[in-house]
């Protein structure tokens, strides 16, 4: 059993933390002004603004924007496609592609960087935004590493309403099975869907029981403390139990914009400019 | 020379382990689907054979995955579950992103007769032919069905390949340019008979009770349905006065649809008559000699058709000189 103990881990210092909370600041600010202006999802991605973060900014994911497919490089899928503002303000900030591609070509235009990333765009591993396609490839991707003795890891995010998908449950059995320990899971736990809150309509309760049900090493995180979320992925990077491991983020969909945060119409509504600038500023002066 | 007795599905499988053995990236996912052939892929190779389970939506992504990081990735199941289950899967993870898996659909058509419409598969063409990037390949028999998967090896997207089950008659006894994408069989010019598959032989028989009635047609067996190679049987149909297709698939979409299409795209105006199974339900439990005779798919039946097809049009060119007299 993996114990996640936060003050034993090896965690980053705390001017580096503070740097970690600027830069989601100033990443949920770049995706605010893209949706304004494009459209997108903005509480989906406000949600998984600090899990991405944390994996990307921290050094747990391996990547090289300069040798895209390099072969130690980890892999992450963003199964829940939807959310790709926030990814495009990521792989742009780190310099995957530069940002007037997003002023040039984001849902507009010829546009490569299209409402759901596509695997053409530097950065990313594959086409997603239908649901429950995620962690079967992420699957498939680490047993091939495993069959072939290589030590990458693979990382996948899914949607907490993308778990009604059946075809994610095949893929959990699955990895279980094959024992794919280099396959890291995270879910998004924001308890709405497209249309409502999610109990209104299913039963994802005890949802940590049925991962472990599963074969799956399990984690609970709060899904915007910088501290819990690389304390576990780097537990789950470094385990040893012959098994994959699911990080269950408790989040806050919309979280950072106090009318956006837990309202299930901001999955789809566009923000006004009014909005924007309330928005802006609750974003430039949270403590 | 491949056994004439060997199955079509087995001979394609003999010939992937014969690859696999020395080729470790030789990945085989199976639905928990067996074949005699199998046994000794999964006892020699066990690291390259997965039985992932009746799952086949995780299969179709797994595959995706497992190829992504290289692996050559061949899926295998009964036909209608391998393609109508998963076919998110198939669109998005292989064909979207131009994944070279081979899926291996066994028994197509009525092939499951006595199943019933659970293990029909008679809207796979229609289907998967919808899919950009992605080709289909259909044995009528196992010498070609053998020599398949080194063409799906060499493939840079994926392949749907649908096997019939049983060992019918040889009729690839010498190596064919597979380029071509299709053969003819039977040399003839009054019509041209076009079937895939099983239905290649439904023809020659077919075609020969035509013989015997002063009938004389030309067989053509399209074994890659797409992509279509248009320029050369385009210039094979330029040739022939009139078109029978034969399949064992719904007239939505099928052999016959793409065949009209075909020569629709070419400015081509000639006579077709497509044998298929029509757009009803037919919600029945038989033999598949019995399904062919409730579809009028049976060789009597489509002898009848032929005659009366033929008959009919050579009345109303006869009325129509008549008219301009």
């Amino acid at each position: 059993m993996l114990i996640l103990n936060v003050s034993m881990q090896k965690l980053i210092e705390k001017h580096s933390i503070e740097q970690l909370q600027q830069k989601a600041k100033q990443l949920r600010i770049s995706t605010l002004e893209l949706c304004s202006q494009y459209g997108g999802h903005v509480a989906s991605s406000f949600s998984c603004v600090e899990i991405l973060v944390a994996l990307y900014y921290t050094g747990i994911l391996k990547y090289d924007p300069g040798n895209q497919y390099y072969d130690e490089r980890d892999h992450f899928i963003l199964s829940k496609g939807h959310a790709e503002t926030i990814l495009y303000a990521i792989l742009s900030d780190i310099k995957f592609f530069p940002f007037t591609w997003l002023e040039t070509y984001y849902r507009h235009g010829k546009c490569i960087l299209g409402g759901h990333p596509d695997k053409c765009i530097p950065g990313v591993e594959i086409t997603t935004g239908a649901l429950g396609h995620g962690l079967g490839i992420a699957a498939g991707i680490s047993l091939a590493m495993k069959l072939d003795g290589k030590k990458n890891t693979q990382f996948v995010l899914l949607g907490d309403a993308e778990l009604t998908e059946g075809s994610v449950w095949e893929a959990a059995l699955f990895a279980s099975k094959h024992k794919l320990s280099n396959l890291i899971g995270i879910v998004d736990k924001n308890d709405i869907s497209a249309l409502e809150f999610i109990k209104n309509f299913t039963s994802l309760d005890s949802l940590p029981d049925k991962w472990r049900a599963f074969g799956w090493e399990i984690i609970v995180v709060d899904g915007h403390n910088f501290d819990e979320l690389i304390s576990s992925l780097d537990l789950a990077k470094n385990q040893t139990l012959e098994k994959p491991v699911m990080i269950i983020a408790n989040t806050i969909k919309g979280r950072g914009v106090s009318f956006i945060e837990n309202d299930p119409s901001w999955h789809v509504r566009k923000i006004t400019h009014d909005e924007v600038l309330q928005a802006r500023i609750e974003l430039e002066y949270a403590v | 020379m491949i056994d004439s007795k060997i199955h079509m599905r087995d001979a394609f499988l003999d010939s992937l382990y014969e690859f696999a053995k020395s080729d470790r990236n030789i990945i085989l996912i199976s639905n928990d689907f067996g074949a005699p052939a199998l046994d000794s892929f999964r006892r020699e190779l066990p690291m390259q054979f997965i039985n992932a389970g009746i799952s086949e939506q995780n299969i179709i992504s797994v595959a995706a995955g497992l190829t992504l990081k290289g692996k050559k990735t061949f899926v295998y199941s009964i036909a209608s579950f391998i393609t109508l289950r998963c076919y998110e899967q198939i669109k998005i993870d292989l064909c979207v992103m131009k994944i070279p898996v081979t899926i291996i659909g066994v028994g197509p058509g009525y092939a499951y007769d006595v199943d019933g419409p659970t293990h029909h598969a008679t809207e796979d063409i229609a289907i998967m032919r919808a899919l950009a990037n992605m080709q289909i390949l259909c044995p009528s028999d196992s010498h070609l069905a053998a020599s398949f998967v080194k063409e799906t090896l060499k493939s840079e997207i994926p392949t749907y390949v649908r096997i019939d089950r049983g060992a019918p008659p040889i009729l690839y006894r010498k190596s064919t340019n597979l380029k071509k994408g299709f053969s003819v069989i039977l040399e003839g010019k009054d019509l041209c008979i076009i079937g895939c598959g099983i239905t290649v032989h439904i023809a020659m028989d077919v075609a020969r009770m035509l013989k015997e009635k002063g009938i004389n047609p030309k067989v053509v067996d399209l074994y890659r349905l797409k992509p279509i190679n248009k320029f050369e049987l385009v210039k094979i149909l330029k040739m022939v006065r009139k078109i029978f297709t034969i399949e064992e698939h719904t007239i939505n979409g099928g052999l016959g649809s793409l065949i009209v299409e075909l020569l629709v795209d070419a400015s081509m105006t000639l006579p077709v008559k497509r044998c298929a199974v029509s757009d009803e339900l037919l919600y029945a439990y038989g033999t598949r000699d019995m399904l062919h005779c409730a579809r009028r798919l049976d060789k009597e039946s489509l002898v009848r058709t032929v005659e009366e097809w033929v008959l009919e049009s050579e009345s109303s060119k006869n009325n129509r000189y008549s008219r301009r007299r």
